[in-house]
């Protein structure tokens, strides 16, 4: 029932516009963040070279993506749901056999294979260099599955702010609203004492960082998977209270 | 007869709002239920209770003995269901939309290609498999809405207005599909529309502001032989009682009578008879029979209001 959802989730993403859109506005903006970089880079000394060239693409190039992926998912998963709601054509998966929470995961399944093309955009810019440059492969692997995984979340609070309501642009506008808070919370941490460390754990951005940086840690991976997790079950819950409004 | 769908006590609030209350309902193999009613008179309501869409604030729904609250999924899949906007997805090809219904309604892989083109042929929509159903215009919309909800050969159907939208030939042409799936089904639909419940239905429920107003076969609300005539002048209802055709008669306001005529006589041989007396006869109509009646002066209440 789950892989029933999500291929014709996936199939509707597909035929539809949106998705080869944000592709190609995605891929115009990061080769240019990538001739950028590269320009710097190649106009520098070896001495006065302060990074790899690997590490200022991938805090460039992925950075931007994410922030990209942060704007997509909401605008992916607003149709999921919300559009959906508002064109009735939930009721046929409402009437179905089919359990919440196969809905749900069917829609998130989706919604993560939609955005995995678009969280190896910066990879396959910088595979243009494998040839010319010796890069540090294991960062860019790294960088990458951190971009998956943050772009996972945001799919995860663009369902749930799709699950909230039947307009899709209220549903994108609650998402953007959350996204921008969970990006600008670890700033709360200068305002407080610096020993105080729960906004600036809060904040996705810190743990994207070190992907980027190439490191893996148990603590970061737990962190996205746990929010994931946390709003798919808010959107669980707000899917079953509308059979009781 | 064996039954399909039993509705006990079924009560649904918004708020402090009673959409529906007390509703009880059988339906059997083989019957179609019409539900009428006048705009907001409860009836999407109760369907969307009767296929899950919505949770019962009280009573208890049953298909084929599953409760559907408890067991939804065993209770879902005896259900087809054609919502009052057709569940569409405008991105997709016809066989493309009807294989993904019925994935969702677990239809054997191998049964699926027959599935389909069993269902197009009943809705019509043989030479639309290749279209895109964003292209479609609104009644082959309608009929693949339909399509989907008997896609699965279910036991139940419930269909929400589902000639809305349909051309006069198209509406005649559903009314024969319908009563050619009653066969091994039963069905309950909604409308709005007394003439056309009439016409396809086994049994008619009338709702008025979440309440059973009227249950009946629509073959005992036909009307017996019973007229409504309004004379000139000064007469008593003993005039009429006095006339050979006449079985029996009663005045129901000043000048106007309801006549029962005798099982052998017609409105003509009424006609004659009243003019052979002298009275003047200013008005003869047949009497609504009591769903008519009672739908009548339930439009009648919405529209003094």
């Amino acid at each position: 029932m789950i892989g029933t959802i999500a291929a014709r989730e996936i199939r509707s993403g597909l035929v539809t516009p949106l998705l080869w859109v944000l592709l190609g506005v995605g891929q115009v903006v990061l080769a240019w963040i990538f001739l950028q970089v590269v320009e710097d880079f190649s106009a520098l000394d070896a001495g006065e070279r302060s990074a790899s060239l690997t590490q200022e693409l991938c805090v460039n190039l992925f950075g931007f993506a994410a922030v990209l992926a942060m704007f997509a998912a909401p605008l992916l998963a607003m149709r999921m749901l919300s559009a959906e709601f508002r064109d009735g054509g939930y009721d046929l998966l409402a009437a179905a056999p089919a359990r919440l929470i196969e809905i749900l995961l069917g829609k998130f399944i989706a919604l993560a294979v939609l955005i995995t093309p678009l969280c190896l955009l910066p990879a396959a810019n910088l595979a243009l260099l494998s040839g010319a440059a010796t890069l540090d492969l294991g960062q860019v692997a790294a960088a990458t599955l951190g971009l998956w995984l943050a772009a996972l979340f945001f799919g995860a609070i663009g369902l749930q702010a799709s699950s909230l309501t039947e307009q899709p642009g209220a549903a994108v506008l609650i998402a953007f609203g959350l996204l921008l808070l969970f990006s600008i919370i670890g700033r709360a941490e200068s305002l407080t004492a610096q020993t105080l460390s729960l906004f600036g754990w809060l904040s996705w951005n810190e743990h994207l960082f070190r992907f980027l940086l190439g490191a893996v840690r148990l603590s970061d991976l737990a962190y996205f998977l746990f929010f994931t997790g946390f709003f798919l079950a808010l959107a669980h819950r707000h899917l079953a209270n509308r059979r009781l409004q | 007869m064996e039954t399909l769908l039993r509705v006990t006590d079924l009560s649904r609030d918004f708020g402090r709002h009673s959409a529906l209350s007390g509703v009880d309902l059988c339906l059997e193999r083989g019957q179609v239920l019409g539900l009428l009613g006048p705009n907001g008179a409860g009836k999407t309501t109760c369907l969307r209770l009767l296929s899950g869409l919505l949770a019962p604030t009280s009573g208890r729904i049953e298909i084929l003995g599953l409760d559907l609250v408890r067991r939804p999924l065993a209770a879902k899949r005896h259900l087809g269901y054609l919502p009052e906007r057709p569940p569409l997805h405008p991105e997709l090809r016809v066989d493309e939309y009807l294989t993904h219904c019925a994935h969702l309604h677990r239809l054997p892989r191998r049964a699926i290609p027959e599935a389909i083109a069993t269902a197009k042929q009943r809705c019509g929509l043989e030479d639309q498999g290749r279209r895109l159903i964003a292209k479609l215009s609104r009644g082959y919309r309608q009929r693949l809405g339909l399509a989907q909800a008997i896609l699965h050969r279910p036991p139940l159907l419930i269909l929400d207005e589902p000639t809305e939208g349909l051309d006069p030939v198209q509406m005649r042409e559903l009314r024969g599909l319908i009563r050619d799936l009653a066969q091994d089904s039963g069905i309950i639909l909604s409308s709005h529309l007394l003439p056309e419940v009439q016409s396809v239905c086994d049994r008619v429920m009338i709702l008025h502001q979440g309440r059973v107003r009227f249950d009946a076969e629509t073959r005992t609300a036909r009307p017996t032989n019973l007229w409504r005539v309004r004379l000139g002048g000064e007469t008593h209802v003993m005039h009429l009682n006095d006339l050979a055709p006449v079985a029996g008669a009663l005045a129901i306001g000043p000048n106007q009578f309801q006549v029962d005529l005798r099982a052998e006589a017609t409105s003509a041989d009424l006609a004659r008879a009243i003019l052979l007396a002298g009275l003047e006869l200013f008005e003869l109509t047949p009497e609504r029979s009591d769903l008519e009646r009672t739908f009548f002066d339930l439009i009648g209440a919405e529209e003094h209001a």
